[in-house]
C-alpha cells in the first residue's frame, strides 16, 4: 500500500465529489476549466450556485475566507494583504483533488462494466483540507448546527434538504475515516 | 519590595503585551480534524492538541499560540487555510 492511501469511489460519488469541488472553485473565482457538471444537473443545485457570479458578501465565501479579527478595520487591512494568497491556496488544494476525481470519472466513464474506480496513492493532508472545506461550504448551504444531525434525519425523504444534508454527511465519514487512516 | 526600575520594566511588558490566536468552536470541523491540525501546524504533543480541542469544544474557544503580532497573523493565515475559525487579538482581552 506505500505510504499513501486509497479511496474507493463509485460512480455517483466520484460525479458528486468532482461537481462540489467545481462549484467550490467557481465561488473562489478560479473557474478556468471544463465542468463535469451543467447548470441544469440536479448536483448543481447542490451549492445553490448556477450561473451566479460570486460576491465577497456569499456567506460559504465568508466562513471559508473569515475575518481575522474582530475590528472591521484591522480585518480589512488583513483581508486586503492575504486573502489572495488564501484564496489560491484553497484553490490549489480543490485543483489537486479534481484532478485525481477527474481520471476516476473518465476510466469509469470509459469502461461500461465498470461502476466504481479507486484514487491510489492520494495526500491525505491535500485531501483532508479540501473534504473540510467541501463541508463547511455546505454547511453554510444547510445552515448546520449542533443538533442538526436529529433534525435532517426527520425530514421526509423527498425533502431536497435532505439529500444535501446525506452528502454533508458521508462528506464527514470520509474524512474521519481518511484520518483515522492517517494517524493508525 | 520594588525598585523603579522594576516598574518601568512592568510597564514596558505591560505596554508590550503579547498577542494571541484564538480558535473559535463551530459545528462542522471534526474534534478528531481540529486536534490533528493543531499537532500538525504548531507541533503539539497529542495530549496538548487535545486539550485544546476539548476547551475549544467545552468553552467555545481557545487561545492556541501566544506571541508577536506577525507571528499570530500568519498562524491565524494557517488555520484559515485548513478551514478553522481563528483570529487574532491583544492578550488582555481573553
Amino acid at each position: 500500500m506505500g505510504d499513501g492511501f486509497a479511496l474507493d469511489l463509485t460512480l455517483d460519488e466520484a460525479h458528486i465529489l468532482i461537481n462540489l469541488v467545481e462549484q467550490l472553485l467557481e465561488l473562489l473565482g478560479d473557474s478556468n476549466f471544463e465542468h463535469h457538471y451543467s447548470n441544469d444537473d440536479p448536483l448543481a443545485q447542490l451549492m445553490g450556485l448556477g450561473a451566479e457570479v460570486p460576491t465577497p458578501e456569499d456567506p460559504v465565501l465568508l466562513r471559508l475566507l473569515p475575518n481575522a479579527y474582530a475590528d472591521p478595520e484591522a480585518s480589512a487591512d488583513f483581508r486586503r494583504y492575504t486573502e489572495p494568497t488564501l484564496r489560491r491556496h484553497k484553490s490549489e488544494v480543490l485543483r489537486s483533488i479534481r484532478t485525481e476525481l477527474a481520471l476516476i470519472v473518465d476510466e469509469i466513464g470509459a469502461d461500461q462494466l465498470s461502476n466504481g474506480g479507486r484514487v491510489e496513492e492520494l495526500d491525505g493532508d491535500i485531501w483532508l483540507v479540501a473534504l473540510n472545506d467541501l463541508r463547511l461550504a455546505l454547511s453554510v448551504r444547510l445552515n448546520i448546527e449542533a443538533d442538526s444531525f436529529d433534525t435532517f434525519e426527520l425530514l421526509p425523504d423527498e425533502d431536497p434538504q435532505k439529500a444535501v444534508y446525506a452528502v454533508y454527511f458521508w462528506l464527514g465519514w470520509l474524512q474521519e475515516n481518511l484520518l483515522a487512516a492517517m494517524i493508525s | 519590595m520594588s525598585t523603579m526600575t522594576d516598574v518601568d520594566l512592568s510597564l514596558d511588558q505591560l505596554l508590550d503585551r503579547p498577542w494571541v490566536t484564538v480558535v473559535w468552536d463551530d459545528p462542522v470541523n471534526l474534534m478528531t480534524y481540529v486536534t490533528y491540525v493543531f499537532i500538525k501546524l504548531f507541533e503539539f504533543t497529542p495530549e496538548h492538541a487535545h486539550e485544546l480541542m476539548m476547551q475549544v469544544h467545552n468553552e467555545g474557544r481557545a487561545a492556541v499560540t501566544t506571541g508577536s503580532r506577525e507571528e499570530m497573523e500568519r498562524d491565524v493565515q494557517r488555520l484559515h487555510e485548513h478551514g478553522l475559525w481563528a483570529t487574532l487579538q491583544r492578550d488582555d482581552k481573553m
